[in-house]
């Protein structure tokens, strides 16, 4: 184990460094200016707040350390949980202790963090410190929706967030089930199935001639994380957040409760207390081979295959028993969600704005961030073109270029998160929504009471102000599916 | 110097020799109350700029906000069913345990243990044990029901009460047995024996002597497990997040996420006022209680 861990360590390292001291590149890379620009912070420290647990480690392990031998600039992380990133930068900034200067952002905040001034605009940075062209590279999808805030730079889109569909080749190849599928829908078993009609049916069959050995699905239900999959599945089905005009919440639409009434009867062929599936059950239902099909974010891929789940950082993670029968495919319906990711941003109290900037700039840099996205243990997922396509990361395991296929198709057609003002609050009331779903109640009663909910905190926050935010964020290319 | 003029003086000097008590306790117990009334009639929030007076606009917006109401609901309901049963069940403990039994201080040591371990860490195991796939309870009740039974404690409503009701009066029935015990320890053995003498029973010795001896303490213990009850968080927390929905949100879950997840920073301080002063007007009531007791 820690062999492999030093290889991949020495390879990592080796290649960053490599990368940073050709010439030819060397001259233009981003990294090697921000490396460049930056010496002459030696000796100081910055601090940056990351993701508590796993992806942490990117930072602990491999980037602090490198960014540290390159510069002579000490880094601090400071890990804190998703649930509380939010509250700490704000509470951080309206005390102007300075104590952060880096910081990572999920891109749906910035326009709440924009608006309460915690935000470094980075622009000037960006020109000052030569990375216009490489931001190019990043994948459009995130480049395009999650990097600004009313077209000024407010963060560097870090971290490739999608979900996509795992399906385990060797049963929904199974003539067993193909004939069985056939027999009762008078079609072919799609592989993979491209709308939820499909993948309800075949799921449901698979269960019904395994009994459940597999399942043949499941799915993260916990409402904390099951609140994304309910946004990319109600404007899968056609479902609108808001009427643009007079901001009302249409959350409650025949959408919408299709989508409530679709997971409820889902729940009846999918693994008993699926209701409490949470990231972690339902991965460890897939690696065990409990299920056949599931959606969720990038590491499950990896995972399954095997990849770096040797690492010590990981042996909470099953091991895998799929490894090898697993397809990649994008979400039925074709608009996967763009659930969370990071942005990579400056704290507006910083006291080193430069020096973090340029660390930020060198993470976020093509020669970096292609080491960084092969770490096993990191989280971070593929968000340059340069990600999708690189030689190396498809060599990771046999079937990582299908993977990567699979992340960049759904990169390309993926659909944003809600991003308004006090978002939040809208995503507490479909949390809550989820919660009551799951304790029985009336999908139509739950969602309007949702929308009601919706109302009223875009009342509080102002129409007016909320209705300029949204058409902001709605007109961005990936706020929903394109018009048929 | 006059009587009166000494008198007079004494009094100055008495004055002043507690006076820096008196603005120590004035400083630490009205500064932060005055402090939220003050931050209560604003417009604050962590998000927004504008921080301007707001009159009683917070106060008009939490007598009309239904979640407020219903969260209040649930925490006198949790209140009313796990104070008595803690009560109850922390007395015949006491009972048990005044008797010479084998191993009684290994006994009571374990009984303890509940008490010193962090509820939120209790909320965290008892989630485990009702974990419906993998949870020890559910494999229990399967194998009792001689087929797999698959109970979500903690989404159906008609068992989540139940689960959070179990592990609140496991970690606490052991203190209320603490305070009921040392209390017994302390009763006149001859008024019992008296009692018995006199043909009184068990139930009659323990209604008409027993209790009225100890009552000073049980209203104590009650008054010190009621305002813990009525600030209810971390085991509810762990278990539920005040979910499914907001059915099992109590008051104190309901100002954190108002104050630490929504940033109404002024509308939570409305709401804190607003629990201060219900639960004054209920200690104060206790206290009354007491002091005609005695």
């Amino acid at each position: 184990m820690m062999q492999r861990r030093r290889f991949l360590e020495a390879t990592t390292m080796a290649g960053a460094l490599a990368a940073l001291a050709r010439p030819s590149l060397a001259a233009e890379s981003a990294a090697k200016k921000a490396v460049e620009a930056a010496k002459q912070y030696a000796g100081t420290e910055i601090s940056i707040v990351w993701e508590a647990g796993l992806q942490a480690l990117d930072p602990l392990n491999f980037s602090g350390p490198l960014w540290e031998k390159e510069t002579g600039i000490k880094v601090k992380v400071v890990e804190v949980p998703t649930s509380e990133m939010f509250t700490k930068i704000l509470q951080e900034h309206r005390a102007g202790t300075g104590a952060y200067d880096a910081l990572n952002v999920i891109p749906a905040w910035m326009p709440d963090l924009v608006r309460a001034g915690a935000l470094e605009q980075l622009d000037e940075y960006v020109d000052k410190y030569g990375y216009r062209d490489e931001l190019q590279d990043i994948a459009p999808v995130y480049r395009d929706n999650q990097m600004t805030v009313d077209g000024k730079i407010y963060g560097l889109p870090d971290d490739g967030d999608v979900f996509i569909m795992y399906y385990r080749t060797d049963v929904l190849g199974d003539p067993k089930i193909q004939e069985a599928f056939k027999a009762k829908h008078g079609y072919d078993l799609p592989v993979p199935p491209k709308t939820w009609k499909e993948f309800d049916e075949v799921g449901a069959l698979i269960t019904e001639v395994t009994g459940g050995k597999p399942y043949g699905a499941a799915f993260i239900r916990d409402p904390a994380q099951g609140q994304f999959m309910f946004q990319e599945r109600f404007r899968n089905e056609g479902g609108i957040f808001f009427d643009a005009e007079t901001m009302k919440a249409q959350v409650n639409s025949p959408a919408g409760v299709k989508v409530f009434s679709d997971w409820v009867a889902e729940n009846k062929w999918m693994p008993p207390g699926i209701e409490n599936f949470g990231f972690v059950e339902n991965l460890a239902a897939f690696l065990q081979g409990d299920t056949a099909m599931t959606l969720s974010w990038p590491p499950y891929g990896r995972w399954a295959a095997g990849y770096g789940t040797d690492e010590a950082a990981l042996n909470w993670v099953p091991k895998s028993t799929v490894a090898g029968k697993v397809g990649y495919a994008v979400s039925p319906g074709g608009h996967p969600e763009l659930a969370s990711g990071f942005a990579l941003s400056i704290s507006a109290s910083s006291a080193n704005k430069d020096a973090a900037y340029l660390f930020i700039q060198w993470l976020n840099s093509r020669d970096i961030s292609i080491q960084r996205v092969q770490l096993p243990f990191a989280l971070r997922d593929p968000f340059r073109e340069g990600h999708f396509t690189s030689e190396e990361y498809k060599s990771r395991w046999p079937e990582a270029p299908q993977y990567l296929a699979a992340l960049q198709e759904a990169a390309n057609t993926g659909i944003l998160d809600l991003s308004i003002l006090q978002t939040d609050r809208y995503e507490e009331a479909i949390r809550q929504g989820i919660s009551r779903l799951w304790s029985g109640e009336d999908p139509q009663a739950i969602l309007d009471d949702v929308a009601a909910q919706w109302d009223a905190t875009t009342e509080r926050v102002g129409v007016d102000k909320q209705k300029a935010a949204y058409a902001d964020w709605a007109s961005k290319p990936n706020a929903y599916p394109p018009k048929a | 110097m006059t009587q009166q003029n000494v008198h007079r003086h004494d009094r100055r000097f008495g004055y002043a020799m507690i006076a820096p008590a008196v603005a120590i306790i004035l400083f630490i117990g009205l500064f932060p109350l005055i402090w939220t009334l003050l931050v209560s009639v604003q417009n604050i929030s962590l998000i927004d700029e504008d921080t301007s007076f707001q009159g009683l606009l917070n106060y008009q917006r939490l007598m009309s906000d239904t979640r407020f109401w219903e969260a209040l609901g649930h925490t006198l309901l949790f209140t009313a069913v796990a104070l008595p049963l803690e009560l109850i069940l922390g007395l015949a403990l006491a009972l048990l345990f005044l008797e010479e039994l084998p191993g009684r201080p290994v006994f009571v040591a374990l009984l303890v243990l509940p008490t010193v371990i962090s509820p939120i860490v209790a909320g965290a195991a008892w989630r485990l044990l009702f974990d419906n796939r993998f949870g020890p309870i559910n494999q229990v009740i399967s194998w009792v029901a001689g087929e797999p039974v698959t109970i979500l404690w903690l989404n159906d409503p008609n068992f989540v009460y139940a689960a959070i009701l179990i592990a609140e009066v496991w970690q606490w029935t052991p203190f209320m047995f603490l305070l009921l015990f040392a209390s017994l320890t302390n009763v006149d053995p001859s008024l019992g024996e008296a009692a018995r003498i006199d043909g009184a029973g068990f139930w009659r010795t323990l209604w008409s002597i027993t209790l009225p001896v100890i009552r000073p303490v049980i209203v104590i213990a009650l008054l010190i497990r009621g305002l813990d009850l009525f600030r209810i968080f971390d085991v509810i927390w762990a278990l539920t997040k005040g979910g499914p929905g907001t059915r099992t949100e109590t008051i104190s879950i309901y100002a954190y996420v108002q104050g630490f997840q929504q940033f109404e920073t002024s509308y939570t301080a409305a709401m804190a006022f607003v629990i201060i002063v219900i639960l004054t007007i209920l200690v104060m009531a206790a206290l009354k209680r007491v002091e005609i007791a005695r």
